[in-house]
């Protein structure tokens, strides 16, 4: 193998594996972290952490991905900011459907295994828009793609830890989505090379 | 119209009853279901099974689901049967529910050790001395929850036969709705073959015991003076104050503590029409219940810490209840007492009720009293012309302490009475004393003295072991 071939090998590789976060403008900066809670459920994942607004514009990244495996969404919740394209794959061996019946409402149809089909969300006047993401042949699928304004945003894992790296310094207030509980956002203050820390808990 | 002496006296009927009940006595009992959906022990639920404590009962009347209950506490997860958003699609869409995680069932066995004397018409007396009755029944038991707002309960119970044959019966099926709208837990509403909450939650107490309280559920009232006893194998249906109907019945509780009921329900059957309803009117019910103290019927504690022990409830629960019936239309066969036939139809009866418990640490006291009142027709069964009409009333009690002496140990008392509407035969009365332990939580073994205070030749002793599972 030639060192340019191995060279574009790289290259491409990269790219393929490079997260789908947007390039920020000026997005040298501190990072926001912290634990939420979801009181009363079994896990404190798929909680989205977001900064209500940021100085943009923000260029939209390359697609973002939810596939369809063993009958379930996943990723099960997908924050995106505003003008990204979401590509929609079915991994399973029986046809799925992906409609949403939220905002301008859409059905993308119905596709087999290891075809896909695009949906751009293009707007949103007020973020978080939460587009429900449902299957007609199997009901009990749901899954959800949260709009956001800007790309500082973070979905929590399981013990409910989140990191938003990259925040540009400034005082900025952050919110939280879950599907089935909420809590009310609060301020923080991001410094240049700093953490700052900002906890929830959910409830009703 | 003459009255007529029972041709066998009252307190043998009774015993021959009891002797019979054996074989298919048991209400509610304890669902090992809940166990394994919540991972819990029977004791979140029950004192000594199937005795609802407190909380038990809450859990009841919510329809299987804990007071605020949070889906953390949910171990088996169940199966989704659509996601949540469907909801905002209905009507184009199906509502979504769920499935229990696992099997929703459960099975409770019961080995029973008999001894009865019973006292025959004739003078004799008919011993049964150590009948190993094992197993003497069997039930299955499916209950949960389907989702939001759903909630369901069934029960089929297989009984040994001495003679090897196999009695089954579908004891409970019911679909509830639990609080589809309003307030939680203002408004339930249930269908189906269930033991309505006209007497249910006042069982759950009583049916510590194994002997079922008579006095109450297996008055016969038909006779040409009125009842006289018990009914034996009274066909159709005995018309008593039902323990189970089938029917539509709505409950709530209201500020935590009180509990409303209405319910309608088919009544006697069969009758001439051949339904399950066999006169095509139906019956009417009605109970309300206040609770004093300790925890609420939903199980709200208002702030407060509930007690350490589970059983505990400091409390006082009073209620009253209705029921009113129509028998019009189906004959029950009848003798006069010059030897002749005829038929009698109770053309509308109404059971009136007043009932109290009261917990204080170790103790529970409950009582209830049963106002009877027929309108009896008499009719000549050649030609059915009317022979008379008259409206006997009658009226039973009884009382029980429930002493709880460990928390695997409790030890029970009854006295139960019934004075039939022929005032020519003597009151019923009865006592049951009660000694029930928990081997496990799930295992039970009783000891059981029934005796009738009348005649010292009718009585049983019972030992019992039950397991759940």
């Amino acid at each position: 193998m030639t060192r340019h071939a191995l060279a574009l090998i790289l290259t491409l590789t990269a790219l393929a594996v490079a997260p789908t976060v947007p390039m920020v403008q000026g997005s040298a900066g501190g990072t926001i972290t912290g634990t939420v809670t979801a009181a009363g459920l079994s896990t404190n994942a798929n909680a989205v952490v977001y900064v209500e607004q940021a100085a943009g514009p923000f260029t939209p990244p390359a697609p973002a991905q939810i596939d369809q495996r063993n009958l379930k969404f996943v990723p099960e919740v997908l924050p995106v900011v505003v003008g990204t394209t979401v590509k929609f794959l079915n991994s399973d061996s029986v046809a799925h459907n992906v409609f949403s019946p939220d905002y301008e409402k859409y059905n993308l149809g119905t596709w087999p295994q290891g075809q896909f089909k695009d949906h751009t969300f293009a707007k949103c006047a007020k973020a978080p828009c939460v587009y429900t993401q449902l299957c007609l042949i199997h009901s009990e699928m749901q899954g959800f793609v949260v709009v956001l304004q800007n790309p500082h945003f973070a979905v929590t894992d399981a013990a409910g830890h989140f990191t938003i790296n990259d925040v540009p310094p400034g005082k900025y207030t952050v919110g939280v989505w879950h599907q089935k509980l909420k809590a009310q956002p609060k301020p923080v203050v991001v410094e240049a090379g700093k953490p700052a820390t900002v906890d929830f808990t959910l409830g009703r | 119209m003459t009255s007529r002496r029972p041709a066998v006296p009252l307190v043998l009927l009774a015993f021959a009853m009891a002797a019979a009940l054996l074989a298919c006595s048991g209400q509610a009992e304890a669902v090992p279901a809940f166990a394994r959906k919540y991972h819990t022990s029977c004791q979140t639920c029950h004192s000594i099974f199937p005795k609802l404590n407190a909380f038990g009962e809450a859990f009841r009347l919510k329809g299987y689901r804990m007071p605020g209950e949070t889906e953390e506490m949910v171990t088996e997860k169940p199966v989704s049967l659509g996601a949540p958003a469907y909801k905002r699609l209905w009507p184009e869409a199906i509502w979504p529910g769920e499935l229990p995680g696992g099997v929703p069932l459960a099975l409770n066995i019961k080995f029973a050790w008999v001894n009865t004397s019973t006292l025959n018409p004739d003078g004799t007396v008919t011993s049964v001395k150590n009948d190993l009755q094992f197993p003497q029944e069997a039930n299955i038991f499916g209950a949960g929850t389907l989702g939001d707002h759903v909630s369901f309960f069934g029960e089929v119970t297989f009984g040994e036969n001495p003679d090897s044959s196999v009695s089954v019966e579908l004891e409970h099926a019911r679909l509830n709705f639990d609080s589809p709208f309003g307030p939680e837990d203002a408004f339930h509403i249930r269908i189906g073959k269930f033991a309505p909450n006209l007497v249910d939650g006042i069982q759950e107490m009583w049916i510590v015991t194994d002997a079922a309280i008579d006095s109450l559920f297996a008055y016969n009232p038909i006779g040409p003076a009125g009842g006289t006893g018990l009914a034996g194998d009274m066909s159709p249906m005995p018309i008593s104050l039902p323990d189970r109907v089938r029917g539509i019945e709505a409950y709530g509780i209201l500020q935590h503590r009180i509990l409303w009921v209405a319910g309608l329900a088919n009544g006697i059957s069969p009758g001439p029409n051949g339904g399950f309803d066999g006169n095509n009117a139906k019956d009417y019910y009605a109970r309300f219940d206040f609770k004093l103290g300790g925890m609420g019927l939903d199980g709200d504690l208002g702030g407060k810490a509930p007690p350490a022990q589970n059983w505990r409830d400091d409390s006082v629960r009073i209620g009253a209840f209705i029921y009113r019936g129509d028998g019009s239309d189906i004959n029950f066969e009848s003798t006069n007492l010059d030897g002749s036939a005829v038929n009698v139809q109770d053309l509308h009866f109404l059971r009136t009720g007043l009932y109290a418990s009261a917990f204080y640490k170790n103790l529970n006291v409950f009582a209830a009293y049963l106002h009877g009142s027929d309108s009896l027709q008499l009719l000549d069964p050649a030609t059915s012309s009317p022979l008379g009409l008259f409206e006997p009333p009658f009226h039973a009690w009884f009382t029980q302490a429930d002493y709880m002496f460990y928390p695997w140990l409790l030890g029970s008392f009854r006295y139960e009475t019934v004075t039939p509407g022929d005032r020519s035969v003597p009151s019923l009365r009865t006592g049951v004393f009660n000694v029930s332990a928990l081997i496990r939580a799930n295992v039970k073994a009783m000891l059981e003295y029934q005796r009738d205070l009348r005649e010292g030749r009718n009585h049983s002793l019972n030992g019992l072991v039950r397991f759940a599972f």
